[in-house]
């Protein structure tokens, strides 16, 4: 029964060693691999098939602190929450689009990229500022990330919040220094296992708890509060606490957002999964299957926590009901099994920490000090600064978790509105060709005046009223637009030399056509138009890597599909463990999309990679011989 | 502590620790291109 104390037993105690052992030991053996270049040590050499990113997006999107947020929603809204948790559905778009483009384009990181799609004085102080913005962001996930650790740690055994936030970060710091993104994403891999073991079991239990699946719903009923169990029990269009209106803001910003780079703060972490995958088609279908898996996990959830909501449902503070998951696990599950839920826990922990320390480091070696500082340095040298980096990171983390405790919550909610400013320049800078440098700066200079006044300083004088979220953000993104807009049309173009080079090596989608027709005319790429004419099938399944390399409605059927099975599958899932009608069609109807996705794409993908995978052999192949010339000959 | 407050000191970190990372980049830009062909 709910409520009763942990206890951790011998054997409790047995199973989290040995998940620990098996964990950190998987992924220090990639020491070696690891110590050949700075390729290695921060994207794995790219060359990771797909299956191996996606158990890393799906890691990394599992952080500690996500239980308790999504308990929170789902205990507080009931299962229309769900949608709160649906801005990772922006890798249902993103995996056939924006992982594609930055696949291609080869950069190591989203800062990288701006000086490859801009050009001049503009890219490089945007680079900078990117990798200056996400040096404070790793530093200061971990501290958040960490906090959660020393919580739950508080929960289970008593201990001092701060020997959770240290302990288990030390230990992951340990496999990270050592074996790099090698380490991280094999760790992923292990724990993203593990992870989704302990999800399935401890909402199983918890359902079963409560008297299964008519137990939850009887129990609900009985309090008068059916709404909880519909995910589609909206307010109206746009009153009450849960308006349509706010619905379809969150779904344009998660959905659409797959269209460009950085809409999502997932989107850096996950940039680092989408270029270590060895081809287009591998990151294509590791941020595709990361996302979707990380969506059921929500469906999984979501069924556990109404559960605890329905044996519990008077908690009135949240920070108690956030730790509703937490308490399923270590009060229902029987001795031994409450050990397994505490390695997961690990898991869920060591997958965070590990990317966003590999990541903060990628950022200051590769972006700033190879960059800016020491552009000469040798591959050897990168690798230790790249450790030495990490290590900082460590300990600024360290800070950030002690000293910022009390306000983290609110950081979040800043972070979050900045990341709402820039939304649309992340889209215009992939799809529209005539937006520059000056312009997507202008867009970050102006998020930094505009949302302190429509968030703090005018309602606090009284002359705005304070606005609910989806308003704030399409006022943040208009205000931002009458900012931007003019500076880019204000400015030169970027160089068509620099644009023509960019749409060659990366073919984005949107509005490019004078790009297009400029490199048409140098003769590097051949308009398929003015090819003999081919009688072309409804859906093409036979290409060629040039045919391949424009957008067409194959892509567009993938790209409306994807969202559609998203979604279906994370409310078909709750359905399913909640015994609701509709839930079997859901999931059945989510497969033959997937399929379906599957079929029309997957020749396309293939002509797309192809070269890249060639290239990749060779680039493979030089390196073996390389460290073989240094193990031999030394250095 | 008050959310506003609070917001705008967040902000306000993350946003030095930016324009740390553009004055590198305008200082190597300098240094790489001559004090005077900055445009």
């Amino acid at each position: 029964m709910i409520g009763r104390m942990a206890s951790f037993t011998a054997l409790d105690i047995f199973w989290a060693v040995a998940f620990l052992l098996l964990m950190v030991g998987g992924a220090f053996l990639f020491y070696r691999l690891a110590r050949r270049s700075e390729s290695d040590f921060f994207l794995a050499g790219r060359g990771l098939p797909w299956w191996l990113p996606a158990s890393s997006v799906f890691s990394t999107h599992t952080a500690t602190d996500t239980p308790m947020w999504i308990t929170g929603v789902i205990y507080a809204n009931g299962l229309r929450g769900l949608w709160y948790t649906f801005f990772t559905a922006w890798t249902a778009i993103g995996a056939f689009v924006s992982a594609r483009i930055f696949r291609r384009s080869l950069a190591y990181t989203q800062a990288e990229w701006q000086t490859q799609r801009f050009g001049g004085l503009g890219a490089e102080l945007l680079r900078g500022w990117m990798a200056g913005w996400q040096l404070f962001m790793n530093m200061f996930i971990l501290g958040w990330v960490g906090i959660a650790m020393g919580k739950v740690c508080a929960l289970a055994f008593g201990w001092p919040v701060w020997v959770g936030l240290v302990l288990p970060s030390l230990i992951t710091a340990f496999y990270t220094l050592a074996a790099g993104y090698w380490g991280v994403v094999m760790g992923d891999f292990l724990q993203g296992i593990v992870a989704v073991f302990a999800i399935v079991l401890v909402s199983l239990v918890g359902v079963s708890a409560a008297g299964g699946p008519t137990g939850v719903t009887e129990r609900i009923v009985a309090l008068g509060q059916e709404w909880r169990l519909d995910a589609f029990a909206f307010t109206g269009w746009l009153d009450g606490d849960f308006p349509i209106v706010w619905w379809l803001t969150m779904l344009v910003i998660s959905v659409l957002g797959g269209f460009g780079m950085g809409t999502s703060i997932d989107w850096y972490v996950e940039a680092q999964r989408i270029q270590s995958a060895k081809s287009v088609r591998d990151s294509t279908y590791g941020l595709w299957a990361g996302g979707a898996v990380t969506l059921i996990r929500n469906g999984f959830w979501a069924a556990g926590i109404l559960a605890f909501f329905s044996m519990l449902p008077n908690i009135a503070d949240a920070a108690d009901y956030e730790l509703g998951w937490f308490r399923l696990g270590f009060e229902l599950l029987p001795t031994g099994l409450v050990g397994v839920f505490f390695g997961a826990i690990l898991a869920i922990h060591f997958s965070t920490i590990s990317s966003h320390l590999n990541l903060g480091a990628l950022y200051f070696t590769r972006d700033l000090f190879q960059r800016y500082i020491r552009p000469d340095a040798s591959e050897k040298r990168l690798v230790w600064v790249g450790r030495a980096s990490t290590f900082v990171l460590l300990l600024g983390s360290f800070f950030y978790g002690l000293m910022m405790e009390e306000i983290t919550r609110w950081l979040i909610f800043a972070l979050w509105l900045m990341m709402a400013g820039v939304w649309l320049p992340n889209i215009l800078q992939v799809v529209w060709w005539r937006f520059n440098a000056w312009g997507y700066l202008a867009g970050w200079m102006a998020n930094l005046g505009v949302s302190w006044l429509v968030v703090w300083i005018l309602p606090a004088f009284g002359v705005i009223p304070k606005l609910p979220d989806h308003l704030q953000f399409w006022l943040l993104l208009a205000l931002g637009a009458v900012v931007f807009i003019p500076v880019t049309l204000l400015t030169k173009p970027e160089k068509m030399d620099k644009l023509v080079r960019y749409y060659v090596m990366t073919r984005p989608i949107g509005w490019w056509q004078p790009v297009h027709r400029e490199a048409i005319r140098r003769g590097l790429i051949v308009d398929e138009e003015e090819t003999p004419a081919q009688a072309r099938p409804l859906i093409r399944r036979s290409w060629t890597p040039k045919q391949a390399e424009d957008w067409t409605r194959e892509d567009w059927i993938a790209i409306i599909l994807s969202p559609l099975v998203f979604a279906a599958l994370m409310i078909g899932v709750t359905k399913i463990l909640l015994l609701q009608p509709g839930g079997i069609l859901l999931v059945a109807g989510a497969v033959v999309g997937t399929l379906l996705i599957y079929w029309v794409i997957d020749p396309k993908l293939r002509a797309v990679s192809v070269e890249y995978e060639n290239q990749q052999a060779r680039y493979v192949a030089e390196l073996e011989s390389r460290l073989r010339w240094q193990e031999v000959g030394g250095d | 502590m008050d959310r506003g407050l609070v917001t705008l000191i967040g902000m306000s970190i993350a946003y030095v620790a930016s324009l740390l990372g553009l004055g590198l980049a305008w200082w190597s830009w300098r240094k790489r291109h001559g004090k005077d062909d900055a445009s």
